[in-house]
């Protein structure tokens, strides 16, 4: 569709005293051939914005292009039905990163280099407006309510009862005869509210009995997950009787290591389809669909945990094997039986020591999945023992990190007062039997020396294995597999990204809660799952209305596949950080729209060059690229790309202009959706157009990856070998091509970054391409 | 290998300083700004911190072992700023009560002076006693019993010889009981800063260096009161409390001056109200009355603003010396206005309240003058052994060794 394309230009905030206005208007309506071009001193105040609406109606204009201030500000006085919206950042990546300062020498020469910076941009604005398309929402033709929770323990039945508030079916599954979990099997818990000073009764009878009474909620105990199919808004779910087969029951594709023979070669890929068959014998393909699957349109994972059981051989000097040596799960069982007892020789128990961590002098940390509940529950279980003989009775704890968060702090200062409870910092260094019972040996205590007690028992606090470590419990029928993925980097806890998005899994409308994601409280396992399930309702709308979920829940677009020219080389597949699509019989990739976040790796990914979105593609950015104006004969005026990921990279970049940062006006801004989305091409066009430089700029990746789409920073690391090889074929020095990572708040040096690869690439010299 | 302490907490250690007011010692989390901000810790052996800590854990036998509870005055300021409200001060103050008790034999006559109905029993059963002893007097004298014929006189009721008879000997009582008291206070506080290991007995002041080089500056210390006026919350209680002290000297020399001008010389008593004595005496009953009023409404404020906390055993005390200074002036007003109605059972009244005080001194919360008198001189005689100026074979500087639990 042609443009009638409308360019404002602001002049305020600066930029007019930086740049030579008229010039950029000349630009705009000479060169560019821009239909209406305007400047306004506050574009942004209503009287701007009315002068733009007026130009939109009476002029017909189906684009604009803001030259101003920073896209990520938001002006909604600038939509229009039917008209495409660009901004151009002007004051923060020109005007306000690149003052001149008044007793420069070369300020003429300096002022040339920020008004080509400006022009450039305006350039690669209006081409990217030329070429960009309006998205236009592609909705679910029925996206299905229902909200399906696995797990009937505390956070499912919370979750449940959440969703059904709101409005939505639920079916809860549970593995077990009855509801209720671990919480169920408790003498006591800690509070779940003021003034937490003492031990509760247990609260979640009365969550049984809500779900119980409410018609929303339907209940499948005995139950467990065969598959999931489909994608947000019409999940297609296979249920089986718990510890049966089924022939639904989700496939598990080859691992790595299965695909390779005993030499490390890869194998035929009939030999592979062999293993593969052998493997998932008595399973349907992941593509079959159950005719009788029920629909659901989310799901909340609150599968819960597991107790860690030592070894046999484990924590050998605790005494471990010892009767009277028991965890934190068999304790509570003790106490639940009635009155504890020794379970040597069932004498009343009047002096126990809990143990949080094992370590000894070397190594101070507390058992494997311990968390804070892990000390609340051994200072729990003082209570108990206190409870049981008031007159006598004695707990020792003994700890190298007591953990009691924010309000359990007061929980904590209860039990203190306790007299017969003795809580100290220290190395237990031995366990072992005496006459009386066991003796507890621990250095390094809070009284200043190395101490020791005789006590009747000694409870381990070990922790809490989330179930997500050992089984997949979703059962994916997807062809990224049918659990999730990478869980190891959280010890198996069922997570994506913890600092930016709790709950938050990498498969889009399954939200996990509860203490498959982290050790949690009864209380907290109960607030992670109203977070979980609005999450989860908040997917269901997006599905509804065709935008994607966090982090661009703006976002209406979806990637077209020209599949005529796919080569079935499945990296799409592969590397899609959220398993959004799926092979066909073909091995075409099939995508599941509701499946997919937007962020491009996809379209980083395909060597075809055949996925894009409407306003964010190979060709746009391409062109923006060769948009820029490179001189071909000027040694001072070369010219830097730099890709930033809009998500950290490019707000630091605003937040340093604001704070008066300068970098080098030779380098030109390209936000991108995420690094995971730069195709390599966009490499080669900007090398071929004679740019001497190229800068991925975005976020941390690795075992502590910050990037919000998980992977896409490091694919994108790991394209840049491929690009260094093809620069070195080509002669040129790879280290024109360089990654960085940085995030938000890390706006104090990302102008040196820059600054810095500017000088490397200034000392290279120009591309030798230049002008060809 | 490391030496393990081995560890037996004595549950009802905790439970006592706990009902005895410490019910907050759990609270402390060793964070040590009480040591930091009280005025009279010292860098050698800071406290209350390890008391606090030791309570906790119930270790008796260290609490009893430490002279450090002894220097603390009470007046407040590690519970002021205390950030967790474990108010040391208070738990102090409950270790020094359960310390009395402890030190105290037979442990019976402590309980007994314990509670307010004890203490009214005790004056009660000296009044009793008292009577008797009059009504046979009177069988002796011929002077009419329970109101002798004339002029209020009270030698006329009770002369000297009876009373000496009564007082004398409960005197020595206490007196022994007292001892006894501060001779194991000392056994265990050398114990438990380490001095036994030193030469196996334990070194030992002799009584020459004793008197003028420890107790001397310690009395002198205590009768300016420096100390406890370094007191931040509660300096205005000081005061009251240096009233009382120096009220409780005047009568102590004015009570000897009667004993030996009486006994030995057979002055009769009353003195006239002209005489440089009685005129002391006077002096010492108002400054009794006045500074003893100044502490029982310094420590109600200061209980009510939560500074500290104040168990019966303080109000006990304070109401007991209260009724003696009361009693005493009220037997003189009566006797002068000539009220034989009034005057001879205030009389008897005050014979008992002051039995009483006698009887309480190593019994109730009166024994902190024992106690942290003698923790006064220890802690003077404790520095130069450390440094090696004890003398008398001590010369060289004791380096001492954590005692034995035990």
């Amino acid at each position: 569709m042609s443009k009638k394309i409308g360019l404002y230009i602001h002049t305020g905030d600066g930029i007019g005293e930086a740049l030579d206005i008229d010039k950029l208007v000349e630009l705009a309506t000479g060169g560019l051939g821009v239909d209406v071009v305007k400047t306004h001193n506050d574009l942004y105040s209503p009287e701007g914005a009315a002068m733009v609406k007026q130009d939109v109606e009476s002029e017909e204009l189906n684009a604009i292009v803001l030259a101003g201030v920073s896209p990520r500000y938001e002006y909604k006085e600038f939509s229009f039905p039917g008209v495409y919206t660009e901004k151009a950042s002007l004051r923060e990546l020109v005007a306000w990163s690149h003052k001149i300062p008044e007793d420069a020498e070369d300020k003429d020469a300096q002022k040339e280099h920020v008004q080509e910076l400006a022009e450039d941009y305006i350039r690669m604005s209006v081409t990217k407006v030329q070429k960009a398309e309006l998205p236009t929402p592609d909705k679910l033709e029925e996206c299905n309510q229902k909200i399906l929770v696995i797990g009937g323990g505390v956070t499912g039945l919370s979750a449940a009862l959440e969703a059904a508030e709101a409005g939505h079916e639920v079916t809860i599954v549970e593995r077990e005869p009855e509801l209720g979990g671990f919480a169920a099997k408790l003498r006591k818990q800690i509070p779940v509210g003021p003034d937490y000073s003492n031990l509760v009764d247990p609260v979640v009878q009365d969550l049984i009995s809500k779900v119980q009474s409410n018609n929303k909620i339907a209940v499948k105990t005995n139950t467990e997950v065969a598959r999931i199919a489909g994608e947000p808004g019409e999940f297609r779910v296979s249920l089986k009787e718990t510890g049966t087969k089924s022939e639904w029951d989700a496939p598990v594709p080859l691992t790595d290591e299965e695909k390779v023979d005993e030499n490390g070669n890869e194998l035929s890929a009939e030999d592979q389809k062999k293993i593969y068959d052998e493997k998932n014998e008595g399973r349907k393909e992941y593509t079959e669909v159950d005719p009788d699957a029920e629909i659901h349109g989310a799901v909340v994972l609150a599968s819960g945990w597991k107790p860690y059981v030592p070894a046999e051989d484990e924590f050998q000097h605790l005494a471990w094997g010892n009767p009277n040596v028991v965890t934190n799960v068999q304790f509570e069982e003790l106490a639940t039986a009635g009155k504890i007892t020794r379970p040597s020789d069932g004498k009343e128990v009047k002096s126990v020591a809990f143990i949080l961590s094992p370590g000894g002098k070397d190594d101070d940390s507390d058992f494997p999945y311990a968390s804070a509940v892990t000390s609340l529950v051994a200072l729990k279980h003082a209570k108990y023992i206190r409870e049981d003989q008031p007159e006598d009775g004695k707990a020792f704890i003994f700890y190298q990190h007591m953990r009691t968060p924010g309000q359990y702090e007061y929980f904590y200062k209860g039990l203190q007062d306790d007299p017969g409870i003795f809580l100290t910092k220290g190395a237990v260094t031995e366990v072992k039997p005496s006459d009386a019972g066991l003796t507890v040996n621990v250095e390094n205590t809070i009284l200043g020396e190395d101490i020791s007690v005789d006590v009747d028992m000694v409870v381990l606090a070990t922790g809490m294995v989330p179930t997500t470590r050992d089984e997949a419990v979703v059962n994916l029928a997807y062809r990224q597999g049918p659990a999730f993925r990478d869980l190891d980097l959280f010890g198996g806890y069922c997570d994506s990204n913890f600092i930016c998005f709790p709950y938050e899994t990498r498969r889009t409308g399954i939200y996990a809660a509860g203490d498959v994601r982290r050790g949690l409280t009864i209380e907290e396992s109960m607030e992670d799952a109203t977070g979980a399930a609005l999450k989860a309702i908040q997917s269901l709308v997006a599905a509804q209305e065709g935008h994607a979920v966090h982090p661009r829940t703006w976002d209406f677009d979806y990637p077209d596949f020209y599949f005529q020219r796919c080569t079935q080389c499945k990296r799409c597949t592969e590397e899609c950080p959220f398993g959004a699509l799926d092979d066909d019989e073909k091995g075409t990739p099939k995508p599941n729209r509701t499946r997919c976040r937007r962020c491009g790796t996809c379209m980083g990914a395909c060597p075809e060059r055949i996925i894009g979105f409407k306003d964010y593609n190979i060709d746009i950015v391409g062109s923006m690229i060769k948009a820029i104006d490179v001189p071909d004969d000027d040694e001072e005026k070369l010219r830097m790309i730099v890709f930033a990921c809009e998500n950290d990279a490019y707000p630091s970049l605003d937040m340093a202009a604001a704070r008066g940062a300068w970098w080098s006006p030779l380098v030109r801004i390209i936000p991108v959706r995420c690094l995971g989305s730069v195709n390599v091409s966009w490499i080669k066009d900007a090398m071929s157009s004679g740019i001497d430089g190229a800068l991925l700029l975005g976020c941390r990746f690795g075992d502590d990856y910050q990037c919000h789409f998980v992977k896409g920073s490091e694919l994108a690391n790991r394209r840049m070998d491929n690009v260094a090889e093809s620069l070195n074929s080509l002669g040129m020095e790879p280290e024109r091509v360089k990654l960085a990572q940085i995030a938000i708040d890390e706006y104090d040096s990302v102008a040196k970054i820059i600054n810095e690869f500017v000088d490397e690439i200034v000392a290279m010299g120009p591309n030798p391409f230049k002008g060809w | 290998m490391a030496e393990f302490r081995k560890i037996e907490p004595d549950l009802s250690f905790i439970k006592g300083v706990m009902e005895a007011g410490g019910d907050t010692v759990n609270r402390c989390y060793q964070c040590a700004t009480c040591s930091v901000i009280c005025p009279l810790s010292t860098d050698e052996s800071p406290f209350p911190r390890k008391e606090m800590l030791w309570a906790q854990w119930g270790m008796a036998p260290r609490i009893a072992g430490d002279a450090d509870v002894w220097l603390c005055h009470q007046c407040g300021d590690c519970t002021a700023y205390c950030p967790r409200g474990a108010r040391p001060g208070d738990v102090l103050g409950a270790i020094r009560a359960n310390a009395i008790r402890y030190y105290a034999k037979p442990k019976a006559m402590a309980d007994m002076m314990g509670n307010a109905g004890g203490v009214i029993g005790t004056v009660i059963a000296s009044m009793f006693i008292v009577l008797i002893v009059a009504f046979f007097w009177s069988q002796y004298t011929g002077e009419a019993f329970p109101f002798p014929e004339g002029k209020v006189v009270y030698h006329k009721f009770l002369s000297v010889v009876p009373i000496d008879a009564m007082y004398l000997s409960l005197a020595a009582f206490v007196g022994l009981v007292s001892i006894k008291g501060i001779m194991d206070f000392w056994a265990d506080v050398s114990k438990g800063s380490g001095m036994v290991s030193y030469t196996g007995t334990g070194p030992r002041p002799a009584l020459g260096a004793l008197l003028g080089k420890y107790l001397w500056p310690a009395i002198v210390e205590i009768l300016s009161h420096a100390r406890f006026k370094k007191c931040g919350q509660t300096l205005e209680r000081a005061r009251g409390h240096l009233w009382v002290l120096w009220a409780f000297l005047i009568l102590f020399f004015v009570t000897n001056y009667v004993f030996i001008a009486a006994d030995i010389f057979g002055m009769h008593t009353p003195m006239p109200q002209y005489h440089p004595v009685k005129i002391l005496a006077n002096i010492g009953a108002i400054m009794l009355i006045g500074g003893i009023w100044m502490i029982r409404t310094m420590r109600s404020q200061k209980t009510k603003e939560g500074v500290l906390k104040s168990s019966s055993q303080d109000w006990i005390l304070i109401w007991l010396i209260f009724a003696v200074g009361i009693t005493g002036i009220g037997s003189e007003l009566f006797r002068l206005i000539g009220i034989k109605g009034l005057a001879y059972p205030t009389y008897v009244l005050h014979l008992g309240c002051v039995a009483t005080l006698f009887l309480a001194l190593p019994y109730s919360k009166f024994a902190h003058l024992l106690y942290r008198s003698t923790a006064y001189v220890y802690q003077l005689w404790d520095k130069d052994v450390r440094a090696g100026k004890a003398g008398f074979g001590l010369e060289k500087p004791v380096v001492p060794v954590t005692p034995e639990e035990g």
